[in-house]
């Protein structure tokens, strides 16, 4: 219960984070409660019904990344001279960890269950009861067993991948260096050319698989890839095209970064530039992944949008729900991990004002870092969105 | 107000500040003359600190004054002291603060650069200082590469690269091992003697406090005349003849 207490004490902001888990970990219960609804009212279409609850990964995918870098920046699992004085080490921060990971999203899974229930008319008494009753197969006895299973995969995948990531690290003897020491910094990231390999596969597979795809769906109004809502099947090969421009997104985006670093602090620098450049080169990877993969869901916003905001119904709700949730929780993601980076900034920040530098320069130079990265990834995702895009049309 | 002598180029009067409620420094006044090096002695806790954060504008008293050359640093805004600490005056902390991302003679040149000096001139100047301070070597070397002694050396080129009329310095040698001490302080107060630096030293070492003009002594943030010397412990018997 040490977890509950250290929450009850905790920041406004850092409560603010751990609801926007429990929210989202009660958007993806509430998705794949869905999903066994379809089940429930359509026995004949399994495997429609298996297509909706794989693309309940997407957004599952969405939420533990998250959930992940929520419990990584969470300031009650960090090593702390208050706990380390009382024998909490690494190893039952770690801990504590995952059991805050899993207490957000299980509220959520709970709060998830409720609205599912409430909605198809089991819970009575609130308004909307029985709103949406026949998307949700009222009347069809729920499995409780099924449900809480699926209802338990947001808190145990959250709560295994904080906890995995979070580890304690094995100090060889000797290899521990004094506190005051900086800490070395992370070598420079590897992945572009892979990450540019990747998409360009991703969007030649698109182009290969498409002809056959237009050919099969016949009339030219029908639009090749099939967003969850319709069951007329989605052809592999352009998922497979999408799911490797988006990989390759997620992978450009530390390296990236880095070389926008690397050009920003580049001849002859004053200190704005200078400190914007060599803090953007050593955060590459913190802010470079998180950058790359909300990259890579708004180039597969624009694709879509751009092939299907023509049609009569573009979307149902629960796809709706689906994109909100990957869009808001990759956003949220890429904001912790810039506040990550702000709080281990604090010892730069603290010696530059010990310096007298003016206090707007650390601001100058955050601003700086934003309109670089913004000025070199919304063209590229625009392109790339672009690209993905046009095979498929007519 | 009273105006401050106009001899002194740092002058302050009365300062009483405390720490949420326990007093850090109760009724201090000191003039400091130009190009005088001036100890702050006294133990941990006895307000050396503060006092130097005071006078350099860091910290606002809650009483008393501060004058840096005729000027009200008391009364001075923020920005206005801001300016006054990058401009004027250079800090030297007990811990090298020196920012991890910048290699040694980029955090030696970043006052110059705040300054608004050319990255040539400021370059040459802080390598040039940092050779001064045996350590030209490691120019291109990152923070976290060298050792506590290297680094409290890049950080005391950092205070001196800029010749600043004031070098506040808070137990800049209280890391350091008894050779780079030496070094570190001869650099110091030969820097101060030729570029014409006033240097406000805080120490509990009475050996460094001896390189120093003029010292003076804070005991639980009151100035006094001495620090009293305990010559003996408490309860020892004095002679263990009756055994």
């Amino acid at each position: 219960m040490l977890a509950l207490r250290l929450a009850r004490g905790s920041h406004p902001l850092v409560l603010l984070r751990r609801l926007t888990v429990a929210a989202a970990s009660a958007g993806v219960g509430f998705l794949l409660l869905s999903a066994m609804a379809h089940a429930l009212a359509h026995p004949g279409e399994s495997s429609a019904s298996l297509l909706r609850l794989l693309w309940c990964a997407v957004p599952l995918a969405a939420t533990v990344h998250l959930a992940v870098a929520v419990a990584r920046t969470d300031p009650g699992t960090r090593p702390r001279p208050g706990l380390s004085a009382i024998g909490l080490g690494p190893a039952r921060l770690t801990a504590i960890a995952a059991t805050t990971t899993a207490l957000s999203t299980a509220l959520g899974s709970m709060v998830a269950l409720l609205v599912f229930l409430h909605l198809r008319g089991d819970l009575t008494g609130l308004p909307f009861d029985d709103g949406a009753g026949r998307l949700l197969a009222a009347g069809v006895p729920l499995p409780v067993g099924a449900a809480l299973t699926l209802l338990a995969v947001v808190p145990v995948v959250s709560s295994a991948a904080a906890a995995l990531t979070l580890r304690p690290r094995r100090v060889r003897p000797g290899g521990e260096t004094d506190p005051d020491r900086p800490a070395e910094p992370a070598s420079a990231p590897t992945g572009l050319p892979w990450g540019v390999a990747l998409i360009a596969a991703g969007l030649t597979a698109e182009v290969y698989t498409t002809p056959e795809a237009t050919a099969a769906g016949g009339a030219a109004s029908a639009p090749p890839l099939m967003l969850p809502g319709h069951f007329d099947g989605s052809p592999a090969g352009v998922l497979a095209g999408w799911t490797l421009t988006a990989l390759g997104l997620a992978l450009t985006g530390p390296g990236l970064t880095y070389r926008c670093g690397r050009l920003l602090q580049g001849v002859r620098p004053g200190p704005t530039r200078l400190l914007a450049g060599r803090i953007l080169m050593e955060d590459a990877r913190r802010i470079g992944r998180p950058l790359g993969v909300v990259c890579a869901v708004a180039a597969g916003g624009v694709a879509a949008w751009s092939l299907y905001a023509a049609g009569p119904r573009p979307f149902g709700p629960l796809t709706a729900l689906g994109a909100a949730l990957v869009v808001i929780c990759t956003t949220a993601t890429l904001f912790t991990a810039a506040l990550e980076s702000r709080t281990t900034r604090a010892g730069t920040a603290e010696c530059l004002l010990e310096q007298g530098a003016p206090a707007g320069l650390l601001r100058s130079a955050a601003g700086l870092r934003a309109a670089v990265l913004l000025t070199v990834f919304a063209p590229l995702t625009w392109t790339v969105a672009m690209l993905a895009a046009f095979p498929l049309r007519h | 107000m009273v105006a401050p002598p106009d001899n002194d180029v740092l002058w302050a009067r009365s300062l009483h500040c405390s720490y949420s409620g326990a007093p850090a420094l109760a009724g201090v006044s000191l003039g400091v003359r130009e190009g005088e090096i001036l100890a702050v002695c006294g133990a941990r806790g006895s307000g050396k600190t503060t006092l130097l954060r005071t006078l350099s504008g860091q910290l606002v008293a809650e009483q008393g004054e501060v004058w840096f050359n005729s000027a009200p640093v008391h009364t001075m805004s923020a920005a206005a002291r801001e300016r006054l600490r990058r401009d004027r005056f250079g800090w030297i902390s007990p811990e090298p603060t020196l920012v991890p991302e910048l290699t040694a003679w980029e955090n030696a040149a970043l006052p110059l650069l705040l300054r608004g000096i050319s990255h040539r001139a400021a370059k040459a100047t802080a390598v040039e200082w940092l050779e001064r301070l045996d350590i030209g070597a490691h120019a291109r070397t990152r923070p976290y590469a060298l050792s506590q002694a290297q680094r409290q050396r890049v950080a005391t080129a950092r205070a001196l690269a800029t010749t600043p009329s004031v070098l506040f310095a808070d137990e800049p040698t209280a890391t350091l091992h008894q050779t780079d001490r030496a070094h570190v302080l001869r650099t110091i107060t030969a820097a101060a003697r030729s570029h014409r630096i006033t240097v406000i030293l805080a120490t509990h070492d009475a050996e460094v406090a001896g390189l120093a003009d003029r010292s003076i002594t804070l005991v639980d943030g009151r100035r006094v005349a001495a620090a009293p010397v305990i010559t003996e412990a408490e309860g020892r018997a004095a002679c263990s003849l009756s055994v």
